[in-house]
């Protein structure tokens, strides 16, 4: 027991007591999940506040008597005169691959009653994107399972590509099957053992989205078997507009880690046009100016440096990517309204879809003439690019022609073969929501519809000769689509295999 | 009170005026008060409300509250008080109050910046550690 004392004694006599200086203000005024604090003089922006009664704000308007900080937690446990104090860190989230399979909140906190998550790395939520030096061009494709993005406006690694449409058209959907097409691909690279393939895990941002639309897609991405893949941030309509606007940011910090360790990433923002509602929210009760339909002027920055984010860095910087999908919803399909066009102009591409198409059953309703890749056919496997080089303007000009054969049923030839062309490869592209196909079935699918093998299908049977189609080639052709996965390219022994296959179904099909 | 914006401009014009050598004045800050009032201008409240919010922002900018838990031997407050002038240079007012809830040490404010080395301080410390 003495020898205890004295090495308490000797810890005593040893001990500094330092004083640390702390800086202090006070809250003046209090509101709408904003705080004006006077003092807090050596406080930074975008730096996180300790507000006492373990609620954190986060400063955003450095003035020259006080600072305006966006409350991230509970304010009614706060009081005006209370003391708050500034804590030296930028506003930081959990990163890591702890956090896939988990769905959290704008601070990186689990709300999936899973139990804490296992990450001790931390990033800042506020990042500079990387700069000229660090990038490389974007020419490695995301498989989105789709084939009609896949053929005709194909996504890369570390691009960024919008999905705008009206309510209700599919956008969700969209990249909930490019998730759902990823977990596929990575547990089939798994499976096999594959050390060539880069898996692409997946974070799903929900924006002010209803708690019953986020919990919808919980559910299908764990039915799919997709969330061991995938992290889902949360900030429902029901959270404040300050984590609402923080959330995409959390998201790309998230996204970012997986870059930086030389993984590929892909992030989906939904939406957008609800994250711009939030910040003018925020920025409206804060007192900044506002300017067109009430935004504050720096809406485009917001956006702008949020997408910057999304990169294709060297191979010196560890040759990961971060891929980006953001959402935009239109009002009655206009597109050259403030938020839509800024994004547009943004991004590396656009996916229009058109609620007449939904309605008219093409699914995923995407529109041919207004959607583009702005990577093009760089970011497209070499053998879909053989099959699926023209077919753009194949369709481009099957609706040109199908608009003036609704004049005159007097057509040659040559018109009527291409409207007929056009109407099965409208057919081909109708797709069932949460059924993603490989690229190898596409291709080959593709390839027997640019030869000539549909084209004695009756339109409203095309579906019917696909899904058979598809079904010959898994059961019996397993060699074959392995051939195109590995290979990567059509050859002429390829071809011609292909031509024997597509000949020796046709020969089955009643 | 709702002060717009041409009201705190010119409150802080009427603070720059009472600043002499970087320090309040306050026989200007009277003089300007007993101006503005005389003058009986419409925003008058609005402009007298923002300047005495900024007079009272600079004069706690230039003193310095030392709390401490017993009173402070003379000889120890001047040193505290020449210390203090070292870091934040002349003209600054010292007040000493004493605070048994601190238990021990001392905690100082000088402006926005506190310096706390009470025990207080110290076991809330050690309870969010906790």
């Amino acid at each position: 027991m003495g020898d205890l004392l004295r090495e308490i004694e000797a810890q005593i006599a040893g001990a500094k007591t330092a004083a640390a200086k702390q800086n202090v203000g006070i809250i003046r005024e209090l509101g709408d999940g904003v705080a004006r604090i006077e003092g807090l003089t050596d406080a930074m922006l975008n730096e996180m506040i300790d507000l006492g009664n373990g609620v954190t704000g986060l400063v955003l308007n450095l003035e020259e008597t006080e600072v305006g900080v966006v409350i991230l937690g509970d304010y009614t446990k706060l009081k005006e005169g209370g003391e708050a104090r500034t804590t030296g860190k930028l506003l930081q989230v959990p990163v890591g691959k702890g956090l896939l399979g988990r769905v959290v909140n704008v601070l990186g906190e689990p709300v999936d009653g899973k139990g804490p998550i296992k990450s001790d790395t931390t990033y800042p939520v506020e990042k500079i994107a990387p700069g000229i030096i660090r990038r490389q061009p974007v020419d490695q494709p995301v498989q989105t399972g789709i084939m009609a993005i896949d053929a005709m406006i194909p996504i890369g690694r570390g691009q960024r590509e919008l999905i705008i449409g009206d309510r209700a058209t599919g956008k969700t959907t969209i990249c909930i099957d490019t998730i759902i097409s990823q977990a596929r691909l990575n547990k089939a690279a798994e499976a096999a053992g594959d050390k060539g393939y880069r898996p692409l895990y997946c974070i799903y941002v929900a924006i002010a989205q209803k708690q019953s639309t986020v919990a919808r897609v919980i559910g299908v991405l764990e039915e799919a078997g997709a969330m061991p893949y995938t992290v889902i941030l949360d900030s429902p309509a029901s959270d404040s507009a300050a984590n609402q606007y923080l959330v995409p940011f959390a998201g790309a910090a998230m996204g970012e880690w997986f870059m930086d360790h030389g993984m590929d990433a892909l992030i989906v923002y939904d939406d957008l046009s609800k994250h711009a509602v939030a910040y003018r929210q925020v920025s409206l009760v804060l007192k900044r100016p506002s300017g067109r339909e009430a935004y504050p002027g720096d809406v485009f920055y917001l956006h702008s440096r949020l997408l910057e984010r999304a990169a294709r860095v060297g191979e010196k910087y560890g040759n990961g990517s971060l891929t980006a999908l953001p959402i935009v919803e239109t009002q009655a399909g206009d597109v050259s309204a403030y938020i839509p066009t800024n994004i547009i102009s943004i991004t590396d591409g656009q996916l229009y879809l058109e609620t007449d198409l939904f309605y008219q059953g093409v699914r995923p309703a995407i529109s041919v003439g207004l959607s583009v890749s702005r990577i093009g056919s760089t970011a497209q496997l070499k053998a879909m690019k053989q099959v699926a080089g023209q077919l753009k303007g194949e369709l481009a000009q099957f609706r040109e022609l199908a608009v003036f054969a609704q004049f005159g049923s007097d057509l040659d030839a040559k018109t009527r073969a291409q409207i007929d062309r056009g109407k099965r490869i409208m057919e081909i592209f109708k797709q069932p929501q949460h059924d993603p196909i490989p690229v190898e079935v596409q291709v080959a699918v593709i390839w027997a519809v640019q030869n000539g093998y549909v084209d004695q299908v009756p339109v409203e049977r095309v579906k019917e000769f696909q899904t058979r189609f598809t079904e010959f080639l898994t059961t019996r052709k397993g060699e074959l689509l392995g051939k195109i996965e590995a290979e990567k390219a059509l050859d002429d022994p390829l071809r011609a295999t292909l031509k024997a296959v597509a000949d020796e179904f046709k020969q089955t099909w009643k | 009170m709702k002060i717009n914006k041409r009201a705190q401009r010119e409150a802080k014009q009427l603070f720059r005026l009472c600043l002499v050598n970087g320090l309040l004045d306050e026989n200007h800050v009277r003089q300007v008060v007993r101006r503005v009032v005389a003058a009986d201008h419409r925003d008058c409240r609005a402009i007298l409300s923002q300047f005495g919010r900024l007079v009272k922002l600079e004069l706690a900018r230039h003193t310095a509250t030392i709390e401490s838990a017993t009173l402070v031997p003379p000889d120890l407050r001047a040193a505290i008080e020449a210390g203090l002038t070292r870091r934040y240079g002349p003209g600054l007012t010292t007040t000493f109050i004493e605070r048994p809830a601190l238990i021990g040490g001392m905690r100082i404010q000088v402006g926005s910046d506190v310096f706390d080395g009470s025990v207080r301080a110290g076991l809330a410390a050690l309870e969010k550690r906790f």
